[in-house]
């Protein structure tokens, strides 16, 4: 479905295009950046015709708000992509990041505000040993982070000895049930953290430089910036936009257990190069990005309002992933042909 | 004594003084002179092996100098890496040319020095650049439409424009260029070797490493010649001819004026 979309927008733009390079490129540039709001809008009218129960308020509210805390880790993970690297450790920094949340405040009686402190400086300082290992030792951060990943895993079974935790503060409960002007706290919280990591990706020399580093490493050592610095910083903001969502995801919950997290980074990086974040670094726009959250959020909403059940959406889950990293490749190669 | 050695030194914007450098058991160079006119195009030739890029990255700190000294505008300078190099306002335009596929000229222009404004220079000054950048553009009569156009989709010697405007944007006064038309069409060589002209003209110094000797003859003021790693003399470019240059590529100092016969120029790369 995602793919058969993304082929024929891809198909009609070729044909209007003219035959000037730049222009094509131009061209190019837009789809790659909105093809994935027209797969949006080509979904949600499936689902409408499919389902009666689906494009209601109810369940469109629902949508946006099941959904909250995958936008914020997709954010978080946009830096360290859009850097050209990966972290595939975000699901398991969630996990324990809840769990010593959690703890701090069931078991040790911290104030909210401190346990939640300590839980995104925690957050931060996983992301900041990803971000280490990557930039010293010059390896994949699709295996240091998978090695990391595992290592979460473990402590955080450890710390939290395979326990639930439950009942929080009314006021860490605030994050999620809390409202303003009718909207839950938890989306005007998303909606700032898509709106400044935007304005930081197009307003800010450390924005750009992100953005530099995944196009061009060694070009970007040459200008004097150092490369090390900077992939360290990506991995932090990783890292502390995944303990955000944490709270998110624990106080929507008012549970968590070593379990809850794992998982969120295939969501994430799926929505991320749907979203047309290229896998290979260097290129990326938030908005597109969000818009790559909720194809996922529709696609698993409406599949279940149509009654595919639950397991046939693992298997669409991935064949959009693989649909949406060929569409990348294929984009590069058209734009290697337009240079030609 | 001293005196003499200043006024010696500033008459130059660099001067390499008995430079050698060894790989291992390889003499790269052996105690080479180079000196450098300020606007002067200065064209590095020799086969090779002969060590060109060798002394070249030297000047622009990739690599440190086992003997010798550097001057720079009348001092003697020490480079340990790239950053001094920048700071004495040496820039290398390498031939892999270490641009950003994914950005406009304007970005590859200014990455690594950002034009910022508002508090802490918090904020990109993104007009300021653009202005700046359609500024050089002008300035050195680029074939670059827009500084918005985006480096991907441009051709080599367009590419080799951006980098070079680079250098300039940083203030560099000196321009080392490895091989800039090697693979380059003829127009666009040529279009370049116009802004390379240009640049000289306007006070910059530039030393271009190149094995197209017609380049060499087309723009150049001197010619400076290598052979195993050993300077085989400076030419005047107004004085000499194709043959002579390629005769001391080929033979070197001591067998140059032998009569002519086993020397052929063969088109160089």
């Amino acid at each position: 479905m995602g793919m058969d979309e993304q082929a024929q927008v891809s198909r009609s733009s070729m044909g209007r295009s003219s035959a000037d390079g730049l222009q094509r490129h131009v061209h190019l540039g837009f789809l790659r950046k909105y093809a994935v709001v027209f797969v949006l809008l080509a979904l949600i009218l499936v689902f409408s015709l499919v389902s009666d129960s689906f494009f209601t308020v109810r369940n469109l509210t629902n949508i946006v708000t099941q959904n909250t805390y995958f936008i914020i880790v997709a954010v978080g993970l946009s830096f360290v992509l859009i850097a050209g690297g990966i972290d595939l450790s975000v699901g398991y920094q969630m996990s324990l990041v809840g769990v010593v949340t959690a703890m701090m405040m069931v078991l040790w009686s911290f104030p909210v505000w401190a346990a939640v402190v300590l839980g995104l400086a925690l957050g931060t300082v996983l992301g900041l040993v990803n971000g280490l290992i990557v930039a010293r030792i010059k390896t994949f951060p699709l295996i240091v982070t998978l090695a990391t990943s595992v290592i979460f895993q473990g402590i955080s079974y450890i710390v939290s000895q395979a326990r639930t935790f439950r009942d929080f503060p009314s006021a860490f409960q605030f994050i999620a049930k809390g409202r303003l002007g009718g909207v839950p706290l938890d989306v005007w919280l998303t909606l700032l953290i898509v709106v400044v990591v935007a304005l930081i990706y197009y307003q800010t020399k450390w924005g750009m430089r992100v953005v530099a580093l995944g196009g061009n490493e060694e070009a970007l050592r040459l200008a004097g910036v150092s490369t090390r610095r900077t992939k360290t910083w990506v991995y932090m903001a990783c890292g502390f936009l995944t303990a955000v969502a944490t709270m998110v995801m624990v106080s929507k919950a008012n549970s968590v257990q070593s379990s809850f997290g794992p998982g969120t980074e295939f969501t994430a990086l799926t929505a991320a190069i749907v979203g047309g974040v290229s896998f290979l670094g260097g290129e990326g726009n938030i908005p597109a990005l969000v818009a790559g959250v909720f194809v996922l959020a529709v696609l698993g909403n409406g599949m279940q309002l149509a009654g595919w059940g639950v397991y046939a959406q693992f298997i669409v889950r991935g064949a959009i992933l693989l649909a949406a990293v060929a569409f990348d490749e294929y984009q590069k190669s058209l734009k290697l042909r337009v240079k030609a | 004594m001293t005196t003499t050695t200043v006024a010696a030194a500033t008459e130059y914007v660099v001067q390499l003084r008995r430079i050698s450098k060894r790989f291992g058991g390889v003499h790269a160079l052996r105690e080479v002179d180079l000196e450098l006119r300020r606007g002067e195009i200065m064209g590095i030739v020799g086969d090779n092996g002969a060590g060109k890029s060798t002394l070249m990255k030297i000047l622009s700190g990739a690599y440190v100098a086992d003997e010798g000294e550097i001057w720079v505008n009348g001092r003697k300078v020490r480079i340990r890496n790239p950053q001094d190099s920048a700071r004495l306002g040496i820039a290398m335009i390498y031939q892999d040319l270490a641009l950003f596929n994914n950005f406009d000229v304007t970005k590859n222009i200014f990455i690594g020095r950002e034009l910022t404004r508002g508090p802490m220079g918090l904020v990109l000054d993104k007009k300021r650049m653009y202005r700046e950048t359609q500024e050089l553009i002008r300035e050195l009569k680029v074939d670059i439409k827009s500084p918005r156009q985006n480096v991907a989709s441009m051709s080599g010697g367009q590419r080799q424009m951006v980098a070079c405007a680079r250098a300039i944007a940083f203030k560099s006064t000196i321009l080392i260029m490895d091989e800039p038309t090697a693979a380059l069409g003829v127009t666009e060589a040529n279009k370049l070797l116009g802004l390379i002209r240009n640049l000289a003209d306007k006070g910059i110094s530039i030393l271009l490493i190149t094995q197209r000797i017609p380049d060499v003859l087309a723009i150049a003021d001197r010619v400076f010649v290598l052979k195993g790693g050993e300077r085989q003399g400076v030419l005047d470019v107004g004085k000499v001819t194709l043959d002579d240059v390629v005769t001391l590529i080929v033979r070197g100092k001591d067998r140059a004026g032998e009569a002519p016969g086993d020397v052929m120029y063969k088109s160089f790369g």
